[in-house]
């Protein structure tokens, strides 16, 4: 156990994977290409987490501070692995910044990249200012200024969320369902009417998953106590009267066409492979699924495993995840790393 | 443009003009007929506040389309104009025009709560469609029903005299409903009621029209209750943004 296990990402998969490989007495080198840890939670500036409540500065930035504070684990910020060599047990990284890493297991905790809403240019993003993400509307609560139009800082009377986009959509080839933005969209909805309790909010889905205990906590919540309405519309086309959006649509239950004035309109973006995922897939020698995140071997004997032996994956790395679960996914890693390392786990490696 | 297949659009969206000139262009009668546009172009807030604040429309918000209440209901088996789900959306997003196009239906529920028992979120479908109809008397926009009339003659002689008077609802009843007070079916019950000559009965009834006698210490009652109505009516007046209730009623 003498050689570090190497960590590449600081976001909760690689926080969460980081840690408990110290808590074991394992030497982690966490590197992180970014200038500092906590991946999109805390680069976003995300507002309150879900299911918790908690604040992401505070939750993440709790883990952050841990793993900072760990003598077991090196952080090599501002810095990518640009060549990776070797085999289970004897691998060889080599970082931008020139130094050599030998470790026995790494673990990808690369996570995702959030979906650009440009890429649907009928729903206006980039054409009205008033059109914004959910990435946009948490960093407006998050940074405490509050839920306000763009373009004249005026506070919106309506607000329309669109679900799915950058989701569920082969024209844009993303067939995959994002997974966490039905709820993250009930959560900012009944955010905005806390806030704005003159603020009437309107979701336009296709389907509702704010699946398992999200349901009453978010989806009924959000419908019972907060009045948000929901409405069963794909949009088709968001445009402007000169003076507020324009939301355009086919009302799927009265079988009639929409064209509702809204004061800002937020896409709940989804989330896409990594951008990086194509140079990942090179340097480290891991397959990507047919859609571009890292593939993951059979889930039931060979925890978290990749493609490549002795090379890890947790989080969103692997496709739409939750905090809760990439945080369970680094400790799965973690843990899958270790059982190699040791031998414990019926094989060791050499 | 003509329209030949007028049968595909509803009448009140088919409109002519009898003179109009558009930019110097004659599209006057028959031949220049316009459709209405079908697009929901907003949405109106207040109108499930309305139905909510009414008894029975508490729980309206939770409604989420699955259209139990529908499939259960007794009276869409019969009439699938009748139905619960639709009418709730249509409130919900404050669609009261295309509410107003089954204005003369909704009052058709016979409450067997069929839909109460089958909604997953608690709506209280049956509740909905009795506030409905009553918002839709309050607002004017259906006539007081024969049995509303009877109703409220009927409680006002409770809430005066905390009896009511056999005769008197009759009467008040046929009067206010425009009917003749010699109706077929009430001559033959009291010829056959006079042939056996209940005696006492008789002069019970005619003292009764003759004295209108009020239930011991009834009069602390009475005003509790009015109090109670007029607070309720003048609840609903601000609910509704109505000028005056009681003009309407």
């Amino acid at each position: 156990m003498s050689k570090p296990v190497l960590v590449v990402g600081s976001g909760p998969a690689g926080l969460s994977a980081a840690q408990s490989l110290a808590s074991a007495g394992q030497k982690v080198v966490l590197v992180e290409k970014e200038k500092s840890l906590g991946g999109a939670p805390i680069l976003s500036g995300y507002a309150k987490l879900v299911p918790s409540g908690e604040w992401a500065k505070d939750a993440i930035g709790g883990m952050v501070k841990r793993v900072e504070e760990n003598p077991l684990i090196s952080v090599r910020l501002n810095n990518v692995v640009q060549n990776f060599d070797g085999k289970p047990g004897a691998f060889v990284a080599k970082l931008k910044d020139g130094s050599e890493i030998e470790t026995g297991a790494t673990i990808l905790a690369t996570g995702f990249t959030h979906f650009d809403s440009v890429n649907k240019p009928e729903w206006g993003f980039g054409t009205y200012e008033d059109v914004v993400t959910t990435t946009q509307v948490e960093q407006m609560i998050s940074s405490g200024k509050g839920v306000r139009c763009p373009s004249d800082g005026r506070e919106p009377e309506r607000v329309a969320i669109l679900l799915c986009v950058g989701s569920r959509d082969r024209q844009i080839g993303r067939e995959w369902c994002s997974k966490i933005c039905c709820t993250v969209s009930a959560n900012i909805a009944m955010e905005i009417r806390e806030e704005l309790p003159n603020c009437h909010v309107y979701i336009y889905y296709m389907d509702i998953r704010t699946y398992g205990l999200y349901e009453g906590k978010y989806y009924w919540e959000s419908q019972e106590k907060h009045k948000v309405r929901y409405i069963k519309a794909r949009i088709a086309e968001v445009t402007s009267d000169g003076k507020r959006l324009i939301v355009k649509g086919e009302d799927t239950l009265v079988k009639r066409p929409i064209m509702i004035p809204f004061d800002m309109v937020v896409h709940a973006i989804g989330m896409d492979p990594n951008v990086d995922n194509m140079t990942l897939s090179a340097v480290f020698g891991v397959d990507l699924e047919k859609y571009g995140f890292i593939d993951k071997a059979s889930s039931y004997l060979n925890m978290s495993q990749t493609s490549r032996d002795g090379v890890f994956v947790a989080g969103a790395a692997t496709g739409p995840e939750t905090i809760d679960d990439s945080i369970a996914q680094g400790q799965s890693a973690a843990m899958a790393a270790l059982s190699l390392l040791t031998g414990f786990g019926g094989r060791k490696a050499e | 443009m003509p329209i030949h297949e007028k049968s595909l659009i509803r009448p009140e969206n088919i409109i002519e003009h009898e003179e109009l000139i558009i930019d110097g262009v004659d599209v006057s009668g028959h031949w220049s007929t316009f459709i209405n546009s079908r697009a929901i172009t907003d949405y109106n807030e207040e109108m499930q506040d309305e139905i909510a604040g009414l008894a029975g429309g508490e729980f309206i918000h939770r409604c989420w389309q699955c259209g139990s209440c529908t499939n259960a209901c007794t009276i869409n088996a019969l009439n699938n104009d009748f139905n619960p789900r639709y009418w709730i959306y249509l409130i919900r997003m404050g669609m009261e025009d295309e509410l107003l196009i089954n204005k003369d239906i909704i009052w058709q529920c016979v409450s067997c709560n069929k839909c109460t028992y089958a909604c997953p979120r608690d709506v209280n479908p049956e509740g909905v469609m009795k506030a409905t109809s009553h918002w839709l008397e309050l607002k004017g926009h259906t006539p007081k029903s024969p049995s509303m009339i009877f109703d409220e003659g009927f409680s006002e002689q409770v809430f005066k005299t905390g009896k009511i008077e056999d005769g008197l609802v009759l009467r008040q009843f046929f009067a206010a409903t425009g009917q003749k007070l010699t109706q077929t079916w009430l001559v033959s019950m009291l010829i056959g009621l006079m042939r056996k000559l209940p005696l006492t009965m008789l002069t019970r009834l005619g003292l009764a029209t003759l004295f209108r006698p009020r239930t011991k210490n009834w009069g602390a009652a009475s005003e509790a209750i009015n109090e109670y109505v007029n607070e309720k009516n003048e609840e609903n007046q601000r609910l509704l943004g109505l000028d005056n209730l009681e003009d309407r009623q």
